[in-house]
């Protein structure tokens, strides 16, 4: 076999030898078992360890993924088995030399703990399947089973014949859809989308008081996020500013609302609707502030001073100088809730309403945003400043309105955030609630409202759902940015362009126009 | 008439953010400067002691700014592209310098004399040359990686595109050091030669102060390596090339530079930098944990910024002044010294208003796009 052949799979599986180390450095590979093991019904104890059987599992899963990736598309058969084994072999030496170490560790009972916070000897031992001094021969045995048996099932799932079955299913799906299309009968056509609608909203008003307290928290928090994902997009998404202090915005809300219903520190008790508009102003007030200066600053620098911004807010509400203001690093405890029709109205199954006819209408004014003048000359400055300039649009305003647009829902969000936690103080602002919505954005699809819902169930639904990958959250984040920035730019559900050409009666025709989604300085 | 066509608005400059901008810099310099009379004329309790003690502190800690600043600028001025990561490429260097002098310290033997000592004091120079050679190694080889893997698939891709990958990178990074090293904060194990704290006594205007003696390995060792580098890049045939790639990339590709091991050195440069960086900061301040990184790396961003991004000398000069602002400035005004870090993003912001190239200019990136 040539030189070309080997070096690849050689480089793979060394790349995953080291991805696997580093895994099994940070625990990352017991977590994945726990969460096979109850994917598989078994009931895992907090804090104890899963079977062994599910870090197997795990482990032929890694190895099979290796073996399919390292198979080259365009390959015959015999050389994708022969890079399957080049890598599989590779990635079982690279882990078998560790096991030594590992074992080494062990058997001197060593506990390097102190150094590599989560490297525990239960951990270590689960991973080496407890078998001491011949696991690096089972994992070796294991990787290059594994990592053949991916590179068979590519071969088999890519071959002629399987691409045959699936073109086949496909078209039988379809075919099966036309005709229920074509039987469908005509009230359903027309009343069909108002009837779904009806059942989500059913849904939303009864679900909340059945599932619980802890859904209606997870759900409060994912649309919260989607209404500040809605903001971040006006300003990200159609007048492409890049924003990365999002979270002052949302802390001018929540201590408006903090400040104005609380009894320390001062008391006023004004009530929560008529502070949570006070609190948009607020939001507002603080963007024109901010906007003005910075406006026709480049791209880049913009990302930055709204960095320093968002800092600047945080830093200020947690100092000394505002302690009596605004209670310092202890924040505002005990803020009180809001009010209908004089009945207390703050039960979490309150809240998840509150928050869910607030979300819907976002996305209604977004929506009518998106299509309005102002929306398409938002896109155009976005597209191309110059441009837009030269056929007449303002780029201050346009930029400044973006700004204040997407700051008001930031308020509305943080001051609802306040109020349902009934506490805020300056972590609830960091700079990370910033990056957390835009990769809410980046993740889910710029410019695209099921995009936003996705990514915000994806970031801040799943990992409260699912509490492992709770301390891993951060690192998938980031590590989901850089790649889908490489291999996917316009997000998990991208927005179609909407169809503007046509409802202007404008019968201009574009080939090939520019994708809607993604991010354009 | 519905068909008419509406005349294009005509379009007015407005006069409105120009106004704002300039009451904003009115207020704020007007601010300072009822701070400074208040504090010098006013108040007037300061003795020069005090003063003396600050601008030690700023030149130390200006030093490593400038370290890090210089590597944010050579990126910046090649690729046009801010590396938010470079933070946390120091940070990996501080890491690896912890490590180096906690097994140095591991080590023991018995020293002629009959004393138990380590090797880190039976060889304070060894272990501190070796800290640093292995904090630049680590450092420089993560700057490698971050550009392979996560910039240069995006070489062609729009600038935010970049900006986003590094602040994934950024991130990425802090958790991967805080889920290996726990998030608790370590203590450096400085040889004692260099136990912080420690420093020569000088006498100014009748009070005893002292220097501290990291204080000087830092501020040294940071000249050296900032002329080194200077050197390197004004005389050196890398030097010449990269900066004909920032100059033009396709030109220089034409005239047979290798475009990507240009960046792939400049990353290593800049990531040896903050290596170097790093390994004094823990000397220096003897805190290590996953966020050491974050800090300072905004603050050098923001000294490249105030010296003029692109520009070494200018990185340089930057790091220096908001050093020297970041300490003495809290002061001067009479304002808490939790405030230091508003004071260097509201110098970032105020800079990025007035004088967005920077003090001594923009050099390497003519074309602004």
């Amino acid at each position: 076999m040539n030189k070309n052949l080997v070096s690849p799979s050689l480089k793979r599986g060394l790349t995953f030898g080291i991805v696997m180390i580093i895994f099994v450095l940070i625990d990352l590979d017991v977590m994945v078992a726990t969460m096979l093991s109850k994917l598989f019904g078994a009931n895992v104890i907090r804090g104890s360890l899963p079977d062994v059987r599910f870090m197997v599992l795990f482990l032929i899963l890694f190895g099979m993924f290796v073996g399919w990736s390292t198979s080259s598309d365009d390959a015959k058969p015999t050389t994708k088995l022969f890079q399957a084994l080049v890598a599989g072999l590779t990635l079982g030496v690279v882990l078998g030399l560790f096991d030594l170490i590992l074992n080494q560790l062990i058997v001197t009972g060593t506990d390097v703990r102190k150094y590599l916070a989560a490297l525990a000897p239960e951990s270590i031992r689960l991973f080496l399947f407890d078998q001491g001094a011949i696991s690096p021969l089972l994992h070796l045995g294991l990787f290059t089973v594994a990592s053949l048996l991916g590179s068979l099932m590519k071969i088999l799932l890519k071959s002629e014949s399987a691409s045959r079955f699936f073109k086949g299913v496909k078209s039988g799906y379809q075919g099966l859809k036309a005709k229920a299309q074509a039987n469908t009968p005509n009230w359903v056509k027309k009343y069909g989308k108002f009837l779904l609608f009806l059942l989500i909203g059913l849904l939303a008003f009864f679900l909340p008081r059945i599932w619980g307290s802890y859904n209606n928290y997870v759900v409060g928090l994912v649309g919260l996020y989607v209404i500040l994902g809605i903001g971040l997009n006006i300003i990200v998404g159609l007048s492409g500013q890049l924003m990365l202090g999002f979270a002052a915005f949302f802390a001018m809300g929540a201590y408006s609302v903090a400040l104005l219903n609380a009894p320390l520190p001062h008391g006023i008790m004004l009530g929560f609707w008529p502070s949570l508009l006070i609190g948009i102003l607020m939001a507002v007030v603080a963007a024109v502030l901010l906007g003005l200066p910075v406006m026709g600053m480049r791209g880049d620098y913009l990302a930055i001073v709204t960095l320093g911004f968002g800092e600047i807010i945080r830093i200020l509400l947690k100092s000394d100088l505002l302690t009596s203001f605004t209670g310092g690093p202890r924040g505002i405890q005990d803020i009180r809730g809001p009010t209908l029709f004089g009945q207390p109205f703050s039960s979490d199954i309150d809240y998840t309403y509150i928050i869910l006819v607030v979300m819907v209408l976002s996305i209604i004014i977004y929506k009518r945003l998106e299509r309005s003048r102002t929306g398409r000359a938002w896109l155009a400055v976005k597209e191309d400043t110059k441009v837009a300039q030269a056929t007449g649009v303002n780029i201050m305003t346009n930029k400044l309105l973006a700004l204040c647009l997407g700051a008001a829902f930031a308020g509305l969000a943080g001051g609802i955030f306040a109020a349902r936690n009934q506490f805020t103080g300056p972590n609830d602002h960091q700079l990370m609630v910033s990056m957390n919505i835009l990769s809410i954005l980046i993740v889910g699809g710029v410019n695209s409202i099921p995009g936003i819902i996705l990514g915000a169930f994806t970031l801040k639904g799943l990992p409260e759902i699912l509490r492992e990958i709770e301390n891993y959250r951060l690192l998938v984040f980031g590590g989901l940015l850089v790649v889908m920035m490489i291999s996917r730019p316009e997000g998990l559900w991208p927005a179609t362009r909407p169809n503007i050409e046509k409802d202007e009666g404008n019968k201009l025709k574009e080939d090939g126009a520019p994708g809607e989604g993604g991010l354009n300085d | 008439m519905e068909n008419e066509i509406r005349p294009p608005r005509r379009y007015k400059r407005s006069k409105l953010p120009k106004l704002v901008r300039w009451i904003f810099g009115l207020i704020v310099l007007s601010y300072f400067f009822w701070r400074l009379y208040t504090v010098f004329i006013v108040q007037n309790e300061y003795t020069p002691d005090i003063w003396v003690r600050l601008l030690i502190s700023g030149l130390v800690i200006g030093g490593v700014y400038s370290l890090i600043a210089i590597g944010y600028t050579l990126v910046y001025g090649i690729l046009r592209m801010i590396n938010f990561a470079h933070g946390e490429v120091m940070m990996i260097g501080t890491f690896a310098g912890y490590f180096v002098f906690e097994a140095t310290n591991a080590i023991r033997f018995t020293s002629s004399t009959g004393e138990i000592t380590s090797l880190s004091n039976a060889q304070p120079f060894l272990s501190i040359l070796l800290a640093f050679i292995v904090g630049m190694t680590v450092a420089a080889t993560f700057g490698f990686l971050l550009e392979k893997i996560a910039y240069r698939p995006l070489r062609k891709a729009p600038r935010l595109i970049p900006l986003i990958s590094a602040i994934g990178a950024s991130i990425f990074l802090q958790n991967l050091a805080q889920l290996l090293f726990s998030p608790l904060v370590r203590d450096y194990k400085n040889p004692d030669l260099i136990a912080r704290g420690q420093g020569w006594a000088i006498t100014v205007a009748g009070a005893r102060l002292t220097i501290p003696y990291t204080g000087v390995l830092t501020f040294s060792l940071s000249i050296i390596l900032m002329f080194a580098l200077y050197t390197m890049v004004r005389k050196s045939k890398l030097g010449k090339s990269m900066r004909a790639v920032a100059a033009d990339k396709s030109t220089a590709a034409l005239m047979g530079i290798d475009v990507n091991g240009v960046i792939s050195q400049t990353f290593i440069i800049s990531g040896m930098l903050a290596g170097a960086a790093g390994v004094m900061w823990g000397l220096h301040n003897g805190l290590v944990y996953y966020y050491v990184g974050f800090m300072p790396g905004i603050k050098a961003f923001t000294s490249a910024v105030l010296g003029g991004i692109g520009n070494i000398p200018g990185a340089m000069l930057g790091g220096m002044l908001l050093g020297l602002i970041e300490s003495i400035g809290p002061t001067a005004l009479g304002i808490s010294y939790q405030l230091k870090d508003v004071l260097a993003f509201v110098i970032l912001i105020i800079i990025l208003i007035f004088r967005p190239s920077g003090i001594l200019g923009e050099v390497l990136s003519e074309e602004k796009v």
